[in-house]
Order: C-alpha cells, then structure tokens, then sequence
C-alpha cells in the first residue's frame, strides 16, 4: 500500500461531494501465484480473517467475528495507517472467501467501493492462489488527477497483490 | 432505464432478413439436418414456429472498450465495435437500428449504425454521461450526468445537445412512457425519481423512493416502473400515473437493474451474484437465481422467455429460463460487460 506525501492529494479527495457517489467505472484486477505447498497448508496462513499478517504491509490485524459473514477487521499498516474491512462470504470447504474495505483513507489505498475475493484451488502438492478485487477510483469526481485516477488504483492494487502473494508463497514454501 | 417493449411479431423476425452484416449468421441453420431440398421449406416453418427468439444482445464491455453485439440464436458474439471512453450505457432508436453509447471516461457518447456495425460519429457530452434513453415516439435522446443534477436532451441523430433538464441529484437510470410523453428519470443521491414532461424538458415532481436508485424500468404500458434502490436493498415500484410510490420489494445486496416479463420482476444484485425474482401483482419474492460476478444489466427477451444478464466480474452474457428461473447458459463476452440501458434488439 502506498503512502502518500502531498498535501495537495488528501485535499482533492475531499472535494467530492458529501455522499457517496462514486465514478461511473468500475475496475477490477487478479493476480495469481503458484505455491509448492498444498491447500490446507496455504489455507492455515491465510484463511483466518483475524489474521492479515500474510500480508506484508499488516503490523496488526484486530477484529471481531471470527470467520462469520460481517465479521470486522481493522488492519494497522506499517507506518500506522489502518484499514476497516468486512467479511461478505467465507467458504471454508471451497477455500475462498471475499471481503470489502468499510474505510480506507485514500492516501492508503487509492480505491472506493473495494470489494475482493481471495481463492485457493489445490492440486495434491500444489496450490494456486487467486486474489481479485473490484473497486472505484480514488478520486470521486469527474477528470480525476493521475494518482487518484483509474490505472494509479489499478496499479495499488495490483502491486498489494503481488506483495502479499510472493510473501504468502514464500511462508507455505518454507513452512513456518 | 429500460422500457419493456411491445413488439408487433412481424417486426420481430426482422432479422431473418438476409442482411450484408460479415457476421450476420446464415438463418439456413435453422434447416440443418434436413435434406438440402427441403431446406428451404423447413426453414419457412421454423421461421414461423419460433417467432420471437432471434434477437441480439449490445453488450457495452467497459474494461475492454467495445460494444460487442451477441446473437442471441447461436449465444455467440459476432461482432466488436471498438467504442473508447469506458462504455457503459446504452439505447436504440425507435426502429432499433442505432445504438446510442455513453462513454463516461470520453465524456460523450456514440453513436453506433447496428447494421453496418460501425460508430458512425460521436458527441461529447459534458459531465459524467452514463444512464441514457430514448424517446420512443421523437426519437430524441436523453443522457444523465452522474456528476450532476441534469439530463441532457440530444436529437436524434447524435448529431447535437439541445437542451438540458434539471432533475435530483446524481441521476442515474432513464425511463421513457411509451408515449413519449414522460420522462422518468432515477436520482441516485436525491434517492427520488423526476417526472419530467417531455414536452415542455421540465421537471414536474419529485417521487422519494429508496436509497439511492439507480436502474429505472417501466412496464410495457408505462403503468407502473420499478427502481432499484441500491443501499437500501430493495426496489420501490411506482404508480406513474398518480406518481407515488406504492410498494417495496426486497432484493439482495446493491439492487442495480430491473427486468420485467408479463408476470415477474428480475432484478440484478450486484453485490450477492443473485438475480432476485419477484411476482409483479403480490410485490412477493419468487426466487433468487445465482449469477456471475457483480451482475449489472439486465433485460427480458420480446417473447418474455428469456432473462439476460451481464455479468461485470466474470464477463459474460448470462441466460436464465424466465419461466423455470433456471440458468441456461453462460456466454463469454469481453472485459467488463455492463449494458446499463436497453440493450437487447
């Protein structure tokens, strides 16, 4: 997750006005990663919602709700921004589950309206992880400036992703 | 958003027409199998034993820039209009051969010829063009800015802006009675639904519905239109004719879009991947239908037989028996399908 240091930015994005329309185009990403462990293992790290530790960025995961549907989590990021996430689905059987960001500050994560999905599909020793989200841009208004616009929130995303899939591949790899 | 159309039977089989379209399948398919002399024959029988299946889905795929027209008797794309600018909503003239496209990102819309299948010019639209309709009796059109408080009214050719109309804030979906004489018009953060006279591009009230609506749908007679309120999970069904709001409905999560057949209403769960099903005279829950991903534009086919459904996460066109609410069919389109309007032909 990026941080960003422009005062002008956090400006911008409360210009939008007070409810809470977003821009007319969603986005989506996935990114995928191939891990020599098998699923159960995979799934003991990252299939605990009150456990984002897999992800790099997470100092702190505090939530409420266990596993349940509307279970909450707050994530405490390095540098002491945090994240409010609900859980929507949890399907422990089919090993995926999806969740949304209730508040970010898009200086966190460029995004609105962030929904994501992560699912694990194994194959005896192997394990592929898929993690997908679906979310609006960082700035609500029309003409949004480059860092809060379509592709600067696709590229956040993106690289959170990838971050928390190496790091995910990398834990079950060495198994700790 | 969308009207549920009339449609007299013989309009309905225009497409059996040979056409000069490269795509355009070959409607002798339909005499496979029989002998090459009784082709002919045979496929004058089936052109009049299935009067209402042939027609073709305009899928805007707004992650992928394209406008991708689905025939919808071989459930293939057959063909991709390059369309820039994020397309999202979409509307046909009156005698259905032209497709007016918003394209939010562009700021303006396209106009696009469905025979020759080609964006025959574009117009740009100010602020955040998405929801838009057409007049089925003038033909103009008339396309909402999501930044705004407006709709703008273009003729009908594409070719100009001709007036603005002052709605609710946030106006998303767009109806239009058949008679062209009212201009309905759902305002997502005024969480109402504008009346508009046509007539006279003014606004003459204000109905309160749920939280904010977004698609807006009337009834083949323009009797009654349904808007689905997307935070507070339910759809408000509207009597035009006293403009008020008579009834609720509960859908799952972010309601987006309403379809109608003679008896039921389907409607498009964004968040749930469910198409929630509801009986027009009870107002009562039938069903819920599972989907593809964030499911956002739907329609019934003339015939009231079939629902179609895009599905923006998975990207597909999905087929759903309107009689036995059964998934039929999964067709893959390209990236980001949404078809905020009336997109069936």
């Amino acid at each position: 997750m990026r941080f960003k240091t422009l005062a002008a930015v956090a400006a911008l994005a409360t210009v939008s006005y007070a409810a809470q329309a977003h821009g007319p185009t969603r986005q989506k990403v996935s990114e995928s990663i191939e891990i020599n462990a098998p699923a159960d293992k995979v799934w003991a790290l990252v299939g605990n919602f009150q456990d984002a530790s897999w992800i790099p960025v997470v100092e702190k995961t505090e939530g409420k709700g266990g596993n349940d549907v509307k279970a909450t989590r707050v994530l405490t990021l390095k540098g002491g921004a945090t994240v409010e996430e609900e859980l929507a689905k949890y399907d422990a059987e089919k090993k995926t589950y999806m969740y949304r960001i209730d508040k970010v500050d898009v200086k966190t994560l460029p995004v609105n309206d962030y929904s994501s999905t992560i699912e694990l599909s194994g194959d005896g020793a192997k394990t592929k992880v898929t993690w997908r989200g679906a979310f609006y841009r960082g700035y609500m208004n029309n003409d949004p400036p480059p860092d809060l616009n379509d592709d600067a929130s696709k590229a956040a995303v993106l690289g959170l992703y990838k971050a928390g899939l190496e790091n995910l591949k990398a834990k079950a790899e060495k198994g700790s | 958003m969308r009207r549920h159309r009339l449609r007299p039977l013989t309009f309905g089989r225009r497409r059996a027409a040979p056409t000069t379209g490269p795509s355009r399948p070959s409607p002798c398919r339909r005499g496979e199998g029989i002998a090459g002399m009784a082709r002919a024959a045979t496929l004058a029988l089936a052109l009049t034993a299935s009067p209402a299946l042939a027609e073709e889905a305009l899928v805007t795929a707004q992650g992928a820039n394209i406008l991708a027209v689905v025939d919808l008797d071989t459930d293939t794309v057959v063909a991709q209009i390059p369309v820039d600018g994020a397309p999202a909503g979409i509307a046909l003239s009156p005698d259905r051969r032209t497709a007016y496209v918003t394209r939010p990102e562009g700021h303006g819309i396209a106009v696009v010829d469905l025979e020759a299948r080609t964006v025959t010019s574009t117009l740009p639209v100010p602020g955040g063009p998405l929801g838009i309709a057409v007049n089925p009796k003038s033909g103009a059109v008339y396309v909402a800015d999501w930044y705004g408080s407006r709709i703008f009214v273009i003729s009908p050719d594409g070719a100009k802006i001709e007036t603005e109309i002052q709605v609710g804030a946030s106006p998303s979906g767009i109806a239009v009675t058949p008679d062209g004489a009212t201009i309905l018009v759902a305002n997502r953060e005024g969480n109402s639904v504008s009346v508009v006279d046509a007539a006279t591009a003014t606004e003459t009230v204000k109905i309160p519905v749920g939280e904010h609506p977004f698609g807006i749908t009337l009834d083949a007679t323009g009797t009654r239109a349904y808007t689905a309120n997307v935070t507070s999970n339910d759809v408000s069904v509207i009597d035009v004719a006293e403009r008020r709001e008579f009834g609720r409905v509960t859908t799952g999560e972010r309601p987006y879009v309403v379809a109608l057949t003679d008896t039921r209403g389907f409607v498009t769960d964004q968040y749930s991947n469910t198409v929630t099903v509801f009986n027009l005279k009870t107002l009562t829950n039938v069903a819920a239908i599972d989907v593809g991903d964030h499911p956002e534009g739907i329609a019934a086919s003339r015939d009231g037989s079939r629902i179609y459904v895009t599905n923006w996460g998975t990207n597909t066109l999905g087929v759903i028996d309107a009689t036995t609410l059964k998934p039929l069919k999964d067709i893959p389109v390209p990236d980001g399908p949404r078809s905020f309007g009336d997109f069936l032909r």
